[in-house]
This record gives structure tokens, C-alpha cells and sequence, in this order.
């Protein structure tokens, strides 16, 4: 039979890139995502012995990553007051040490030009999560969801024609 | 641009994230907790052991000078006041660092800014205010009147006494008030932060 850690590292291993892709998003920085990818996984440690629907899990993989990044943005003071508006989108790069694809490269860099709520609503929309889904890990409304996913879709369709504009 | 081509492009994100090893994954989790523990274990020592150091140290020097009524008045406060504000500092870091992450992100936001709330602006969170001059002046006279060899009363009525705390005084209270004002705008800054990503999140609801 295997141990609580062991159980808890299986799991971890599968859905390891969820806590990869919501570090992606929130921080540009290599350094900075290394640490909030290992924060991410010292607190779904501390919560996993509560978890009662295994299965959830996604979400609630989900749920711990976000709150967790957003608690670490706060704590490094990388305050971003911003709503959507249709103000220019930073054109400086995605961390250089990601080899990335140029489309990806320009929809994190327009993603890093939303507020952090809509990030991780636009990140959970990305990863085809429902509307249902989606409202359960933010603890909004379903129409909420779709009206924010409609607004943020919209904003990030321009800053990509922006950036590829101006290349 | 199609509406799902953002869902398309994101895609290829998968064939950029390094997969981390079981051992790996061990290893990161080890190592927080370690990290964790220690600085649990280090803060916990250090306020233990600067507050028993002081309790012992009211404690000698009140058995020494059982006759000054005083001077045993101003200790067994400053020991009630050390020791209240160990307990309390104490408990609210360890709800701090319990936090519960597991929950969706409107109903974490309401959690964590209540509790912050509850520290920053709540009934008590101007306490500071009066127990830092208090708690200074109080452990400035043990100090002094025991090494002075003398009386309570008979120190306070001394000069050089009264001149020394009112030199000392101000250059003492303006360093613990700077340091307090500096964690306090902090955690305010914080506390907007959440605030504001609390109301844009209730604000369509």
C-alpha cells in the first residue's frame, strides 16, 4: 500500500503542469516561478489530507495554485493595479531562458497585460476548463465567467495584433 | 482570429514546460519544508528566548529588591505586558502561515482580508500606539534603577535620571516607531491589494 507522500507525489506528477503553467503566467521571471512552483507544491502538501473529492482534483489543483501565486505576487510586491483597458501592450519579451514558440510567446506577453483575476480566469478558459469549472476554482458566477472570458478575449486579440503588428 | 485559436496557440505551451521527476517533485517539497520549519523553529526561538531572557532577568532583579514596591510594580507589568504580546504575536503568525489555500479564490480573498482586517484596522490594531512608549519607558526605568543602586522614587527624582530618559526617550520611540509604521504601511499595502482584487471580482456579481 502505498504512503500518504507517495500518493501525493503521483498525483503531483500528473498534474505537475498545471502548477507549471499557472507560474508561467504569473510571473516572468525564471527565478521567480521556480519558487512559486515549489510554494504551489508545499501547500497542496498542507492540504491534501483534506481533500475529499479525489475526484476534483484538478480543480482543486487549480484553486491552491492560484491563490498561492496571487498571495506571492503580493508578497513581492509586484502590485498590478489594472483593469481591462485598451492601453498598449508591453512589448519586452517573455523570460528569455523559455525557447518558445512565437505565437505562444506573444499570447503570454499580452496574458501578462491582464490583471491577475483575468489571468487566471483567461489561464482556466486556455486550458478548456466549463464556464462551471471555471466559476467553481474563482467562486464567481457562471454569467460572470463568460462576460469576463468575452471582455479578456477580446483584449488579448488586440495586443496580439499589436505586437505582431509591430514586429 | 478564430475564437478558439488562443485555445489552439496555447496548446504548445505543453511541449515547453520540463517535466520535473518524482524524486525531483520529493526534493522541492523536502526542501520547503525544511525552509518552512526552520523559519518557524528560528522565529519561535528567537521571541521565546528574548521574552524568557526578560522574564528571568524581571524576575533576579525583583528578588533583589523586595523593598522597593515600586520598582516590583513596574517589572510584574512589564512581565504581564511581555508575556501577553508573546502569546498573541505568537498565535496570530501561526493563523497567518495556516492559511487555507484550498478553497475558490473569492472565498480565500474574503478569509485572508477579514483576517488582516481584523489586525490592521480592527478594535485593537491602534494598541501599539500606547504600548510602545509604555512597554519602553517601563523596561528604560528597570534597567536603570537597578544599576543605579537606589530607591525607584529616589532615582526618578534625580537629574541626571530625568535628563537621560528625556534624551534617550524620543531617540528610542522614534526608532521602534519608524520600524512598526514601516511593517504596518506593509501589510496595508497588502491588504489594499486584496481588497482591490476582491472588489473587481464582486463587482459583476
Amino acid at each position: 500500500m502505498k504512503s500518504t507522500k507517495e500518493e501525493f507525489l503521483e498525483v503531483l506528477s500528473n498534474y505537475q503542469g498545471i502548477l507549471h503553467k499557472v507560474s508561467l503566467v504569473y510571473f516572468k521571471n525564471k527565478s521567480d516561478r521556480e519558487d512559486n512552483f515549489q510554494e504551489i507544491i508545499y501547500q497542496l502538501w498542507k492540504s491534501y489530507p483534506k481533500l475529499q473529492k479525489k475526484e476534483s482534483i484538478g480543480s482543486w489543483i487549480y484553486a491552491v495554485s492560484i491563490n498561492t501565486s496571487i498571495s506571492r505576487i503580493k508578497k513581492a510586491s509586484r502590485l498590478k493595479y489594472r483593469e481591462i483597458t485598451p492601453e498598449l501592450p508591453d512589448k519586452s519579451n517573455i523570460a528569455d531562458e523559455i525557447a518558445m514558440n512565437e505565437s505562444l510567446g506573444s499570447l503570454l506577453n499580452a496574458i501578462y497585460n491582464l490583471d491577475e483575476i483575468n489571468k487566471s480566469i483567461m489561464l482556466l478558459y486556455l486550458e478548456e476548463k466549463s464556464y462551471d469549472e471555471i466559476a467553481e476554482i474563482i467562486g464567481i458566477s457562471k454569467s460572470n465567467v463568460g462576460v469576463r472570458i468575452n471582455r479578456a478575449k477580446e483584449f488579448l486579440k488586440q495586443n496580439l495584433k499589436y505586437l505582431n503588428h509591430g514586429k | 482570429m478564430e475564437n478558439n485559436e488562443l485555445q489552439k496557440i496555447w496548446k504548445n505551451v505543453d511541449a515547453e514546460i520540463n517535466q520535473k521527476s518524482k524524486y525531483e517533485l520529493s526534493l522541492l517539497l523536502t526542501s520547503k519544508a525544511k525552509q518552512t520549519i526552520n523559519k518557524f523553529v528560528v522565529i519561535i526561538s528567537i521571541s521565546i528566548l528574548a521574552s524568557l531572557g526578560l522574564l528571568i532577568y524581571l524576575a533576579i532583579t525583583s528578588l533583589n529588591r523586595q523593598e522597593d514596591w515600586i520598582y516590583l510594580i513596574n517589572n510584574l507589568t512589564l512581565g504581564v505586558i511581555t508575556f501577553i504580546s508573546l502569546f498573541s504575536g505568537l498565535l496570530s503568525w501561526y493563523k497567518l502561515q495556516n492559511n487555507k489555500y484550498n478553497q475558490p479564490l473569492r472565498n480565500w480573498l474574503e478569509v485572508r482580508i477579514n483576517m488582516l482586517s481584523k489586525w490592521l484596522t480592527g478594535r485593537f490594531s491602534r494598541v501599539y500606539i500606547y504600548l510602545i512608549p509604555f512597554l519602553y519607558i517601563l523596561t528604560v526605568l528597570s534597567i536603570h534603577v537597578y544599576f543605579e543602586n537606589k530607591l525607584f522614587i529616589e532615582v526618578l527624582k534625580t537629574e541626571e535620571s530625568i535628563f537621560g530618559l528625556i534624551i534617550a526617550t524620543p531617540i528610542g520611540l522614534f526608532v521602534s516607531y519608524f520600524t512598526v509604521k514601516r511593517i504596518r504601511s506593509y501589510q496595508l499595502h497588502n491588504l489594499e491589494f486584496l481588497k482591490d482584487l476582491y472588489s473587481r471580482l464582486s463587482n459583476m456579481e
